[in-house]
């Protein structure tokens, strides 16, 4: 059995886990990340892509409200080009109480976040698809975010200063020596290949399955309250701001311009299992109606596709039991095992969002440093992550102006989101994938409007010859894609994507025929 | 607060990408500079954010015919997102001075009639064209009409129907004024010899060139004072005929669509009684109301619709029109555009282009070899005679002359 | 207010067969249309039944083993019979002549997919029919770099995994100099003799005693007959092309050679042309309502046949409140599943029970309480077409027999009540 040694493991290779390893990396430690699937694959992959003012907490939550306006400002400063600044509005609609906006104003103050209020007029002048209904509005430093970005930025740049970075890396047991964690069996989930690593400290940021990963190593009790919420992205850019409906935190009451889509979010429903995250009709037809509140016309554009995260929402078991996932705090907390549980080389990060990333990590390391007692001071509100020369800065118009100068030169591949062939080839070889889901979460292959119809064929061809896939696994491959792409799909289609997909039906069955594809062995994904 | 244009540019949710635009467009079917319909209006219109400049010049390319928006099987408004976007691409480029010149035929006109021969000589010469063409960008064998001389508006000034128990107001446009009254005379005759009493009030420009160069505040400014002149007339219960079918078509539809102008009252009035006038004679044929005596025209002639004719989604009511003259053969000709787009082909840069594009059409009308190329737009029938050596005619210079009026 | 014998609203393969089929009988005929119909985006074959849900090897057989609960059942064998016949002898007289379909309802080409799966269809354009994977000559897949909706290698890949022997080849042939080049502009530059030469050129001295060489579907747009035989005589081996990824070139072949065929026959069509409405007495249709601008035109008819093209189209709707209607005349749609009910399944090739959804017709293809409009193609209920491989048989079916009986009606005047 292969093994291997570090430092520290750092377990989950969503935003707090790729944000660990970079502070930890940078601190000189020897880190080893392991997630069991892609990176970004759990809650970062799935939220709404807001970079948090902080305004949605001031009332309810002020200590969360207070980290995501000092943490909104470091990012900006660090990882420029992960961020779009879009900056926000806080808009009283016609359901709202406008006296919230005076107690929204002043719990803004006392955070220290720069609200402003504004002319409705001014408002909708800037937003002209805005309810003209609206009683208030609110200007606030809201931006969007791109998870993957963000995610590959930290991974990236951990890498850079030495850390192994491994996606498809199942922990599937921690090992424990007498009182103290001493590493973990992993599973290769692309080989089957098991193997021990060996590491003086394991740090559990594993998000919503913070749990699962606890028990391995004997620790019961820490509860992960999994609080799903679905969000579906609209077709383009209906707003340019981010939305926000200034009411105490009710479902559906964002909307954020991210990429080419906006995005509707979300509601907040207790889930028994982090990965069985299912979207209900009333979910969808909630979010339809809180989208019309804040965009008339709303249910008449165009849904491209719905999912489910999951919060990690940590209540300690000891504590008592959670009646309303929105009550629970949105800040987060660092769990000592050692002196919770007598676990020492243990620590699980809990609750928490992306906003405050680089917080969750400072804090966590902090606590390791703490236990190792070793005086090692986090740098990461300095240093910024190396920029990949390849990647555009995070603007909305970046591919569009990047393929106006390969125009003549390069094919497009992805029509709707701009991949041209070349950047799609580095891609493929840059992964190792067999597997084309993994390119569409990085490049966004066929996440617009026609959701891989024409690109996906086209994709696949590549692939088998760039990956070296033979032709079942090509097949396997493309199959898969779609069935991934049809999760996201179905419980929205109507209208417009209705029309859709049945192109793309009549383009993968009618005129591909994928189903009939021979049968092959597909590599694992 | 644009909602209509905020309407145009959400249709661009209806695209399926299917394509079928693409395969129609007649610019990017022979160059590769333009990437084509989709790619410049629904798709590129996802990642173009309101208030920061625009950098895709290739949108540029873009003659503004108005095919892709007819083919397209889902109703998405490709060429106005694309008027909309290069008239936001204008906004961070700035518009040179030759669309500025181009954009304006009221000035042109108005400057060039007194001096038409200088003006006209001016045009012919190889060596101040060649100077042009490289100080303003007006390529040198771009085919510019001829001065007059004269307006048709003085000559209408000069004119009364005889009585009618029917009146119209005919809006004549700016080639007619400029460059061919007489064409304005011929529709004029027909008209009263058709039964109607003409009237032809003082107007304007109906600011499509404006709009084509992105210049949409002027160009609103202009649609609004041709709608005040015309509005009265409207209400009234006045029927307004065109024989320019570009700009009648900017008052049908562009100028609410691509301007966003549908809260003008005065243009809703007119607009709701703007005809082609191919389409209002036809009309009046359907009710029994047209004269149908007409000499035999032993000749062949062709037809090409020019794209803005299509835009009225109202078939061809000229061949239905002459279809009525008996011995005239009329051969409808299949090619999409004869290039010129307004005055996209004039351009120094576009000329190359649009000659490539409207060379299938030249080429069958060759292979006719016909008496004249019919057409109901000047611009086109400019360009078709410069490329054929064909001579070339509206389809009410046909009708006049079977009607005996010549 | 224009009048029309036969308003036909759609320019599909439905719309445009039953257009044509009408103006050849002495109609008169006029087609609105949103936009170009969805034979750009077919493979430019007849598929009439490929799948029930076995493959089918007989399709005349299978389909007449359909309940009148789908469109091949209401309208009959016969039918489907003639409109193949008829539809053959179109494209042979047509304006790409001597372009011809060949086949019959008797039997089933396995003709190969872009993905290389072997796909059941009835009538073909001669320039695929060399591509019938029931005989298992050898196959060359000729793809060319520049052209990114064709991928060689992986179609001779699965054409292996078939039984069928094949490899593959990438030509580095430009057209037009340009970096991406879609089908057709590989359609034209297969047009021009010169770049012929040139493919056969680099083929040449590669291929193997017994192969066919298989390209993608774009052997001439203007000219395939011309393209096509001759490229056979310069390889000296059979050449057939494959149908891939819209633009369809044969599918625009099949456009242009009815669009003509309508042309020469006197109809009419205007494009762009969206009916919001119709104006009824009881149950006739007296007139389509149509807006253009801010004004509503108004166009008579004594007949409307609604080929509306169904969900893909937007002909027929469902809102986000998952309620359908039928867009243009406002005809009850059937098959759709109430708001709380299940209208997709999990899995993506599972069938779906909205998929069957349409508007109901009789046997005469008349909606209930409707004289004069008949229904055609994709907008019909009781069908699956991109599962069962049906839907060009489908169309050409109901377009040309939806004709006839309006044909058989304009020549007595229809009778109230039948």
């Amino acid at each position: 059995m292969p093994n291997l040694q570090a430092e520290v493991l750092v377990i989950g290779g969503g935003a707090t886990g790729t944000g660990v390893a970079w502070d930890a990396a940078l601190r000189g430690f020897d880190v080893v990340l392991v997630d069991r699937a892609d990176l970004a694959e759990g809650t970062s992959g799935r939220f709404h892509g807001l970079l948090h003012s902080g305004g949605r907490y001031v009332v309810k939550d002020p200590v969360a409200a207070a980290e995501c306006v000092a943490e909104n400002a470091i990012l900006r400063r660090v990882i420029p080009d992960c961020i779009e600044d879009t900056g926000g509005l806080f808009v009283t609609t016609p359901d709202d109480d406008p006296a919230y906006g005076d107690r929204f104003l002043a719990a803004c103050q006392d955070c220290e976040l720069p609200a402003e209020e504004i002319e409705v007029s001014e408002a909708l002048g800037r937003e002209p698809r805005l309810n003209p209904g609206i009683r208030r509005a609110f200007t606030v430093p809201d931006a969007s975010i791109d998870a993957w970005k963000t995610v590959w930025a930290l991974a990236r740049g951990a890498s850079a200063h030495g850390a192994r970075v491994l996606p498809y890396h199942r922990v599937i047991d921690l090992h424990r020596d007498g009182d103290a964690v001493t590493g973990a069996r992993l599973r290769n989930e692309l080989t089957g290949e098991e193997l021990d690593i060996e590491a003086g400290f394991t740090l559990n940021a594993s998000g919503a399955w913070a749990a699962q990963i606890a028990r391995m190593a004997g620790i019961e009790g820490v509860d992960v309250v999994p609080g799903k919420g679905i969000m579906i992205a609209m077709n383009h850019r209906l707003v340019n701001t981010v939305i926000n409906r200034c009411t105490m935190p009710a479902d559906g009451d964002i909307l954020v311009p991210i990429r080419t889509v906006s995005v509707i979010g979300t509601t907040d429903i207790r889930a028994a299992d982090p990965d069985e995250l299912p979207v209900t009709q009333d979910e969808v037809d909630q979010m339809l109606d809180d989208g019309e509140r804040l965009v008339p016309g709303f249910r008449e554009a165009r849904a491209l596709r719905v999912w489910a995260g999951v919060r990690p929402l940590f209540q300690d078991a000891r504590v008592g039991e959670v009646k309303d996932t929105r009550d629970v705090s949105r800040t987060h907390a660092v769990v000592d095992h050692l002196a919770r549980d007598g676990v020492e080389g243990l620590l699980t990060m809990s609750g928490g969002k992306l906003t405050t990333l680089r917080l969750m990590a400072q804090d966590i390391v902090d606590a390791m440093c703490a236990q190792l007692e070793t005086d090692r001071p986090c740098r990461t509100a300095e240093v910024s992550p190396p920029i990949d020369e390849n990647e555009e800065p995070y603007r909305l118009g970046a591919r569009l102006r990047r393929r106006e100068e390969t125009l003549q030169e390069e094919q497009l591949i992805c029509e709707c989101e701009l991949i041209g062939r070349r950047k799609l080839e580095e891609a493929m070889r840059r992964r190792g994938t067999a597997n084309l889901d993994d390119i569409r979460r990085t490049l966004r292959l066929g996440m617009g409007p026609c959701q891989g119809g024409f690109c996906i064929y086209r994709a696949t061809g590549i692939l088998h010859g760039v990956g070296d896939l033979d032709g079942a696994e090509a097949g396997a491959s493309l199959r898969n894609f779609l069935q991934e792409r049809w999760k996201g799909v179905w419980p929205i289609l109507y209208g417009d994507q209705l029309r859709q997909a049945r192109l793309d039906d009549w383009i993968f069955q009618g005129l591909l025929d994928v189903e009939h594809l021979p049968d092959g062995e597909a590599r694992p994904a | 607060m644009d909602v209509l244009g905020e309407l145009m540019r959400g249709s661009l949710d209806h695209c399926v990408k299917c394509t079928i635009c693409e395969t129609f467009c007649p610019v990017s079917n022979v160059t590769p500079l333009f990437p084509g319909p989709k790619y410049v209006g629904p798709q590129a219109e996802r990642f173009r954010v309101g208030h920061e400049p625009s950098f895709d010049a290739s949108l540029d390319y873009c003659s503004g015919c108005g095919v892709c928006t007819q083919v397209c099987p889902q109703g998405v408004h490709i060429a106005e997102i694309n008027t909309q976007a290069r008239a936001k691409l204008k906004e961070t480029n700035g518009v040179p001075l030759r669309d500025r010149l181009l954009a304006r035929p009221t000035l042109a006109g108005r400057l060039g009639t007194p001096v038409a021969p200088l003006a006209n000589w001016s045009l012919g010469n190889r060596p101040l064209r060649a100077a042009a063409e490289r100080v303003v960008g007006l390529h040198r064998k771009a085919p510019m009409p001829r001065f007059a001389g004269r307006t048709f508006q003085r000559w209408a000034r000069g004119h009364t129907s005889p009585p009618a128990q029917r009146r119209v107001v005919f809006f004549h446009g700016c080639g007619t004024n400029y460059y061919e009254p007489r064409l304005g005379e011929m529709t004029v005759a027909l008209l009263e010899h058709n039964g109607l009493a003409v009237e032809v009030p003082k107007q304007g420009c109906c600011g499509l060139p404006l709009q084509s160069s992105g210049l949409f505040d002027d160009a609103r400014g202009y649609v609004h004072r041709l709608a005040a002149r015309l509005a009265p007339y409207a209400r009234a219960g006045v029927d307004i005929v065109a024989t320019a079918t570009s700009c009648s078509l900017m008052l049908k539809r562009e100028a609410i669509e691509i301007l966003g102008m549908e809260d003008d009252p005065e243009l809703r009035v007119v607009s709701e009684r703007t005809f082609d006038i191919c389409e209002y004679l036809l009309a009046m044929h359907e009710r029994g109301e047209l004269r149908t005596d007409f000499r035999a025209l032993s000749e062949t002639v062709t037809y090409h619709a020019p794209c803005q004719q299509q835009g009225h989604g109202i078939g061809k009511p000229a061949l239905d029109l002459l279809a009525l003259v008996p011995e005239l053969r009329t051969i409808e000709l299949d090619a999409t555009c004869c290039g010129i787009a307004g005055t996209y082909g004039l351009k120094r840069e576009k000329y190359d282009i649009a000659m490539k594009v409207g060379a299938g059409l030249f080429a069958q009308i060759g292979d006719a070899a016909p008496e004249r190329a019919v057409c109901d737009s000047e611009t086109c029938r400019w360009q078709i005679e410069q490329a054929t050596g064909v001579r070339t005619a509206h389809p009410v210079e046909m009708l006049h002359r079977a009607s005996g009026l010549a | 207010m224009s009048h029309h014998d036969v308003v036909v609203i759609g320019a599909g393969l439905a719309g445009l067969t039953a257009a044509v089929r009408l103006a050849e009988g002495g109609a008169r005929v006029l087609v609105l249309a949103k936009g170009v119909g969805a034979t750009h985006l077919s493979a430019g074959t007849i598929d009439v039944l490929g799948y029930a849900p076995e493959r089918v090897e007989n399709p005349g057989e299978a389909l007449s083993r359909l309940g009148d609960g789908h469109p091949y059942g209401l309208v009959g064998t016969g039918a489907v019979a003639a409109s193949l016949e008829w539809l053959k002898a179109r494209v042979a007289a047509g304006s790409l002549a001597p372009y011809a379909y060949e086949g019959g309802l008797e039997e089933n080409l396995l003709l190969p997919t872009a993905l290389g799966v072997p796909r059941p269809s009835a009538v073909v354009p001669e320039t695929m029919a060399g591509g019938d994977l029931r005989r298992r000559a050898p196959v060359l897949v000729v793809g060319f770099r520049a052209f990114k909706d064709f991928h060689p290698a992986l179609l001779a890949d699965t054409l292996r995994r078939t039984g069928t022997p094949a490899r593959a080849a990438e030509l580095d042939l430009v057209p037009e100099g340009r970096a991406d080049v879609n089908s057709l502009g590989f359609a034209r530059a297969f047009d021009d003799p010169s770049f012929r030469a040139e493919v056969g050129a680099q083929l040449i001295g590669r291929l193997r005693a017994d192969e066919r060489v298989a390209f993608p579907a774009v052997l001439g747009i203007a000219d395939p007959h011309g393209a096509w035989s001759e490229l056979e005589r310069r390889l000296a081996h059979p050449v057939f092309e494959v149908p891939t990824l819209p633009p369809s070139v044969p599918g625009m072949r099949l456009f242009a050679i009815l669009r003509e065929a309508l042309r020469r026959a006197g109809g009419r069509m205007i494009l762009n042309s969206v009916v919001t409405g119709a104006e009824r007495e009881g149950g006739r249709v007296g007139a389509l309502r149509v807006r253009v601008g801010l004004r509503e035109e108004r166009r008579g008819c004594d007949w409307v046949v609604l080929a509306t093209g169904g969900f893909a189209s937007g002909g027929l709707e469902l809102d986000s409140r998952w309620t359908a209607r039928e867009t243009a005349l406002g005809l009850p749609v059937a098959g759709v599943p109430a708001p709380g009910e299940e209208r997709f399944r999990a899995g993506y090739f599972e069938e779906h029970p909205i998929a069957r959804a349409g508007v109901a017709v009789g046997s005469d293809l008349r909606p209930e309480g409707h004289e004069n409009v008949l229904v055609a193609g994709a907008t019909l209920a009781g069908a699956e077409p991109w599962r069962e491989k049906s839907g060009d048989g489908i169309s050409l079916a109901t377009g040309h027999r939806a004709a006839e009986l309006v044909l058989d009606g304009v020549r007595q005047p229809a009778a109230a009540g039948s």
